[in-house]
């Protein structure tokens, strides 16, 4: 990266927009926490030993992490089209690889799990509510509805995959962990992303908040509706779930989109 | 196909590319280097390098287009994963080449109004053809405008830029060589791809082989534009034969380009793509269409 970069916080703001936005910068941030990772995760991480009931638990899980991964890769790759400059067409391109890897890795981790065949599995374990956030994102996408897209995308989704991401890597075997915390490392980056861009806009069109508002009315049930129907596969309990809900509200909160 | 879509994949992606070739680069060449005194002082090669340039976004621009268009049509998750990887690759291509606007004096404010001026119409026609087919999500149709005809006319292109770059303008040869490794690993996704999409759909081969006439029609006329119609012609020649004597020969596809007039480069660049279409469309299963010469 040139010297110019190394600093980016010192950059007059339409420069410091340019910075952030660009391949250069996305491969200095990556760099730094993927160099030697086989996968998402070291490859001398050892397998944890799980119980049957657990393995079936993970498993069911990743599953749906790879629904949530692929809704992102497929709406990362259609926001690329619909982005209006240049410097947002390069940023989400570098959020696509981000998601193909996420999915690939998650992909892996079932396979070293066992699991024969992860995208026949992965059509049986998705659950309902997740496969209807993928539908309406998309539909969004398909749109050409820039803003409600991209907040569906990079506010709504990468809190929701933020903060389940995060909580679940406290308590996941070790190489889950390592996954898990170089999905989240990346999530950082495209939440930032979505929250400069769409608070640059919404303080230009302070009538887009409602729309906005609209868009989260749609979304939030299918969000806590998947974090209920997962929990109700794996046997989770009922406080879990309002726990991750209490989460991802205030994740969404802290970005400015109460 | 799980197999050779396992070569594919974004870890060997993230290997090869930013943890191999890119590694140690800015904007694509090594840290420091500039492009030559000579071309950023005459204004005739300071203008026709803004004009290759810009033709270069262009292509690059649709790539990007159609690489992230495409990852929602295809029909399985390695193919997906693959194209984000090449959607990301040419969000580079553009980058770098846009940098090169910049290094060769565009302001920023100008690039768009530059780009405007310079683009080459049949090279948006070209481009307008294939992100038809993508907005249509039409994958096979998609995969063999974008990763054959677009990546393999690009992928010669880069070689030809390349071989006459290497003495004269090493910054720009050096930016050429990451993107050519990255056009070879994307002809070779469409074809192993492709081929098997084909023989599983077999009526669509009428269609597609339409296309690649019709691509390949409009790749001619950007060809015969940019060797035929450049601005003073006449001064260019001798430019070329200054710099070109200065540094030696510029060899490709056996002949010295240094020595070739600019009917002789286009002969030579056309029937080296067309030649290449032919092969890799065989491959694949594809009938070759001969494209009307402009």
């Amino acid at each position: 990266m040139s010297e110019e970069s190394s600093d980016v916080h010192q950059l007059e703001p339409a420069r410091f927009f340019e910075q952030v936005h660009s391949f250069e910068f996305w491969f200095e941030a990556v760099e730094g926490y993927l160099h030697g990772l086989d996968h998402g995760h070291r490859a001398e991480t050892p397998e944890a030993v799980l119980a049957p009931d657990e393995r079936e638990r993970l498993i069911t899980v990743l599953c749906n992490y790879c629904v949530g991964e692929t809704a992102a890769l497929e709406g990362a790759g259609g926001l690329v089209q619909i982005a209006p400059n240049r410097a947002s067409k390069i940023f989400l391109s570098t959020q696509t690889v981000d998601e193909g890897r996420h999915l690939e890795v998650l992909v892996n981790r079932l396979r070293e799990l066992g699991v024969a065949d992860p995208e026949v599995e992965i059509a049986s374990r998705a659950t309902p509510a997740l496969l209807e956030f993928k539908r309406r994102l998309l539909a969004l996408v398909r749109e050409r509805d820039w803003l409600a897209a991209l907040f569906a995308q990079n506010v709504i989704l990468e809190a929701m995959e933020f903060t389940v991401f995060q909580a679940h890597a406290r308590s996941a075997d070790p190489r889950t962990r390592e996954v898990l915390q170089g999905i989240v490392k990346d999530e950082r980056r495209h939440l930032g992303f979505g929250e400069n861009e769409l608070g640059r806009r919404l303080a230009a069109q302070p009538g887009a908040a409602s729309r906005l508002a609209a868009v989260r009315r749609e979304l939030d049930p299918l969000v806590l509706g998947s974090f209920r129907d997962t929990l109700l596969r794996i046997g989770g309990r009922r406080e879990e779930g309002a726990d991750l809900a209490e989460h991802y509200r205030a994740a969404v909160t802290r970005l400015g989109f109460a | 196909m799980a197999d050779f879509l396992s070569a594919y994949s974004v870890q060997q992606w993230l290997e090869s590319a930013p943890q191999g070739y890119l590694m140690d680069t800015e904007y694509g060449h090594p840290p420091g280097e500039k492009e030559p005194g000579l071309v950023l002082g005459d204004p005739l090669l300071r203008e026709q390098a803004i004009r290759t340039t810009v033709q270069l976004v262009v292509g690059e621009r649709c790539a990007l287009s159609a690489s992230s268009g495409l990852i929602n049509a295809a029909p399985d998750e390695g193919s997906k994963r693959f194209l984000a990887t090449q959607t990301l690759d040419e969000a580079r291509h553009t980058e770098v080449f846009t940098q090169r606007l910049f290094d060769l004096g565009v302001p920023k404010a100008d690039l768009e109004s530059t780009i405007r001026r310079y683009a080459n119409p049949n090279l948006v026609k070209f481009a307008e053809v294939l992100l038809e087919k993508v907005d249509r999500k039409d994958f096979v149709a998609g995969v063999v405008g974008q990763n054959i005809v677009l990546e393999g006319m690009a992928f010669h292109v880069f070689e030809m830029l390349h071989a006459g770059s290497q003495a004269v303008n090493p910054k720009f040869a050096h930016t050429l060589s990451g993107t050519i490794a990255d056009e070879r690993r994307h002809v070779g996704f469409g074809e192993n791809r492709i081929g098997s999409l084909i023989r599983e759909n077999p009526h669509r081969k009428g269609d597609v082989e339409r296309l690649q006439k019709e691509m390949s029609y409009y790749m001619l006329a950007t060809f015969a534009d940019s060797f035929r119609a450049g601005p003073a012609q006449e001064e260019m020649a001798r430019l070329r034969r200054e710099t070109g004597g200065a540094s030696g020969k510029s060899e490709w596809q056996g002949v010295d380009l240094s020595e070739l007039e600019p009917r002789e480069m286009e002969a030579v660049l056309s029937n080296t793509v067309l030649a290449e279409f032919k092969k890799r469309l065989e491959r694949i299963g594809l009938e070759y269409q001969t494209p009307v010469r402009p």
